[in-house]
């Protein structure tokens, strides 16, 4: 008899606190956060070549364009559509974000390095809102815009035996950018950096790579070309 | 030793003056202690029984706010408090201040007695020798420019927290209101307000009057542009928005729908504004005759301030860094105008004549909607996100008899929309001419409200007689509660047509709390 009613002393007590915890929870996570705009993506048509910057979901995080920064969100930056694709997990779908909606993006490649894009007006041919990335910041930036086109090539069967005729190839294009002169274009090779140099300092600049043993052979050596001139004050000519 | 403790609590309340007419302009000034999450504080007009008569969030700045209350027309003549707190923990820290109000309708002698404000945590001011007002004569005549200069001493101002309050006003010895601090240990804490006011509530299931989880509660500003929140419920059936990005008053309408048709709820918003909580006890004093002639002095300029309308106060336009391009169900697809067209009747003919890729349908008076999905070149088997002035709307009857007369403007997305975790099979935004919100069904799942969001900023109006005749009626020549400390401060402001005692106060607070100031008194003859 003393069991039972032990019991549902008990039971009570367990309701009670039950019913406390119940009383007021703690609000959703990132309540106060901005909400992210987008349309559903629609996948590529598969070719030949890759549409996307990155081959997964990498984790990254985004700037809106009041400035908040949203983090922690699996996303994939589509190179043929300069978009950006986020994965929203509670409803499973693809979203590609409203490029209007944003000032950029940071996202880590598959050795956890950041890659930082920012959105920019392209004042050339086509004119428009870009993902830039920026491969180095300063006065005079260093952008990259790493696009990718379909384009027509030989007949082909693809992985399922269908004959098609268009594949994916990057064209990745660089820019040395300054907000008060805009865009200049550049090649990732030695003349094709010296050319952005007045005649006279181009002696100078040649000497300063021999001194630091630097040869331009891919992207990393041209960024790091760049910064070894900028750092002794020389200026890009727009 | 109550009066130590209370001495660097580091919360101030001060106000322009003591006594008031009402139709007239209250500024206030408040310091908070340093350690504070909060964005906003609140500042309310109660009468002494507690009972709020208006009220204004304002902006924590540098643990410092200002702003102003526009005094109803309406009070009658009295003693009232001015209160100020954070929505957090209002029921465990309030300040008081005490102020007179006279209505400028009533006679002047009416009132023979004042209710005085007796309680022990007064919050303590000390006033200072090493900030001194120089220049000021002891007499000045009306319309008259004058100045002067603060001298702060060098040491002092390493001291100084923040900015300082600067204020040349009327005075009146008979009446010198104090703020008061009331404190309790009962109460909970809620959530701080850290980015901005915080709105919420809980959603009850109206036939079991229980909390309903997993409704999703939408907040809808409506604009050109409109804002909108949503928050799905947990168990607990509340709901949260964050309003920190609106100044001033906004309408808002706040819904839900059930998870099936027959489901229905209810809507409950938490309080606005803090409780009366516990009262101050007030002790009797008899008013004196010159209280009273300076009442009837000020009765006069403000009636006369009221038919030469001149300002008081100035708002100033917040700067607003975050300004939307684009409404949160996306850019649209179609903007359409059907004013620009032939009349037509109903929404039927307009969506048939006018509105691409829009099906709306009303056959056997069950209407439906459509909206064409232009990635995928279909239409969506969903209803779309029907807006109406911004606001989501579900029954399609609503929209049934809108002909061209009643849309300014409808816009159309024709894609799978997303906005958070919420997704739009297509959108159709109608605008309506109105904009009263007319269509809106009223039941207890919306709410409609005018919501006092953070105050815009205010200046004091400046002397603007475009006339010599017409006299300038200002109580108050100077209020600058944003003055940056340092050595030498000069002021220059002129006297108004109202002559009496004026005093110019120099307030500030130090790095320890503790709350300082230096005064100075001259006559407008």
């Amino acid at each position: 008899m003393s069991n039972r009613i032990k019991y549902i002393l008990l039971l009570a007590l367990a309701l009670s606190v039950g019913s406390l915890v119940n009383a007021q929870e703690t609000p959703n996570e990132n309540w106060e956060a901005q909400k992210i705009k987008g349309v559903r993506y629609l996948l590529d048509a598969v070719y030949n070549g890759f549409p996307f910057l990155n081959d997964s979901w990498l984790p990254g995080r985004i700037e809106f364009a009041d400035g908040e920064i949203a983090d922690s969100i699996y996303m994939r930056y589509s190179s043929y559509k300069d978009e950006l694709i986020y994965f929203n997990k509670s409803i499973s779908a693809q979203i590609m974000i409203d490029k209007a909606s944003l000032n950029g993006f940071w996202v880590a490649d598959k050795d956890k390095k950041m890659h930082v894009f920012r959105k920019q007006y392209f004042d050339g041919f086509i004119k428009g809102d870009r993902y830039f990335e920026v491969l180095t910041d300063g006065e005079t930036k260093l952008l990259a815009y790493r696009k990718v086109n379909l384009t027509a090539t030989t007949p082909y069967h693809d992985i399922n035996g269908i004959l098609k005729n268009m594949e994916y190839t990057t064209d990745h294009q660089f820019y040395f950018y300054s907000p008060e002169k805009g865009y200049t274009p550049v090649r990732l090779n030695r003349s094709a950096l010296l050319a952005k140099f007045v005649k006279t300092d181009q002696k100078a600049i040649k000497k300063l790579l021999r001194k630091n043993r630097m040869q331009i052979l891919d992207e990393d050596s041209f960024i790091d070309a760049w910064k070894t001139t900028e750092k002794d004050g020389f200026k890009v000519v727009f | 030793m109550a009066a130590n403790a209370q001495k660097n609590s580091g919360f101030g309340l001060f106000t322009d003056r003591d006594i008031y007419v009402s139709g007239e302009t209250l500024l206030a000034k408040i310091y908070i202690p340093e350690a504070n999450s909060s964005r906003i504080i609140y500042l309310d007009l109660v009468n002494r029984f507690g009972t709020r008569i208006s009220g204004v969030p304002l902006e924590i700045k540098n643990s410092q706010a200002d702003g102003f209350l526009l005094l109803p027309d309406s009070l009658s003549t009295g003693n009232y408090l001015l209160r100020t707190y954070q929505k957090h923990n209002a029921a465990k820290h309030k300040v008081i201040r005490e102020i007179w109000i006279s209505n400028r309708f009533d006679e002047p002698g009416k009132a023979i007695q004042m209710n005085r404000v007796e309680n022990q945590n007064k919050i303590q001011e000390k006033e200072t020798d090493q900030i001194s007002i120089e220049g000021i004569e002891p007499q000045y005549q009306i319309n008259q420019p004058f100045g002067g200069n603060i001298r702060i001493n060098p040491a002092l101002l390493n001291e100084i927290n923040g900015e300082l309050l600067v204020s040349v006003a009327q005075t009146d010895h008979s009446f010198a209101a104090e703020a008061f601090l009331l404190q309790s240990d009962s109460g909970n804490e809620g959530m701080p307000e850290k980015r901005g006011i915080i709105l919420s509530g809980i959603v009850t299931d109206k036939k079991t009057n229980e909390a309903a989880a997993n409704i999703t509660v939408y907040l809808t500003i409506p604009d050109s542009v409109p804002g909108f929140q949503y928050y799905k419920t947990k168990n607990d059936g509340r709901f949260y928005f964050l309003l920190d990005k609106y100044y001033g008053s906004v309408e808002a309408v706040i819904q839900c729908f059930g998870n099936t048709p027959d489901q229905r709820m209810k809507i409950t918003l938490d309080d606005l504004f803090a409780a009366a909580g516990e009262l101050p006890k007030f002790r009797q004093e008899a008013i004196q005759e010159t209280f009273r002639n300076n009442i009837a002095r000020n009765i006069d300029a403000v009636t006369f301030q009221k038919v030469f309308t001149q300002k008081q106060i100035i708002s100033v336009a917040p700067v607003l860094t975050n300004q939307k391009t684009y409404p949160y169900y996306g850019k649209a697809t179609e903007t359409i105008d059907p004013q620009l067209f032939i009349d037509l009747p109903d929404f039927t003919e307009i969506s048939r004549e006018l509105l691409p890729g829009v099906k709306f349908r009303n056959y056997n008076n069950e209407p439906s909607l459509q909206v064409l999905n232009s990635q995928a070149r279909n239409f969506f088997e969903e209803t779309p996100l029907l807006l109406i002035d911004g606001i989501p709307i579900r029954d399609l009857n609503v929209i049934k008899e809108m002909g061209t007369k009643d849309i300014d403007r409808v816009d159309i997305c024709k894609s799978d929309r997303f906005y958070g975790d919420l997704r739009f099979p297509g959108v159709v935004a109608i605008y309506t001419t109105k904009s009263d919100y007319s269509m809106l069904p009223e039941s207890d799942q919306l709410i409609r409200l005018t919501l006092e969001t953070i105050q815009e900023p205010a200046t004091l109006a400046e002397t603007n007689i475009p006339e010599p005749n017409i006299p300038d009626l200002r109580q108050v020549v100077y209020w600058n509660p944003k003055l940056k400390p340092a050595e030498n401060l000069p002021i220059k402001c002129s006297t108004s047509s109202v002559i009496g005692h004026y005093k110019i106060i120099v307030r500030g607070k130090l790095k320890d709390g503790t709350l300082i100031f230096s005064e100075k008194q001259f006559e407008v003859k």
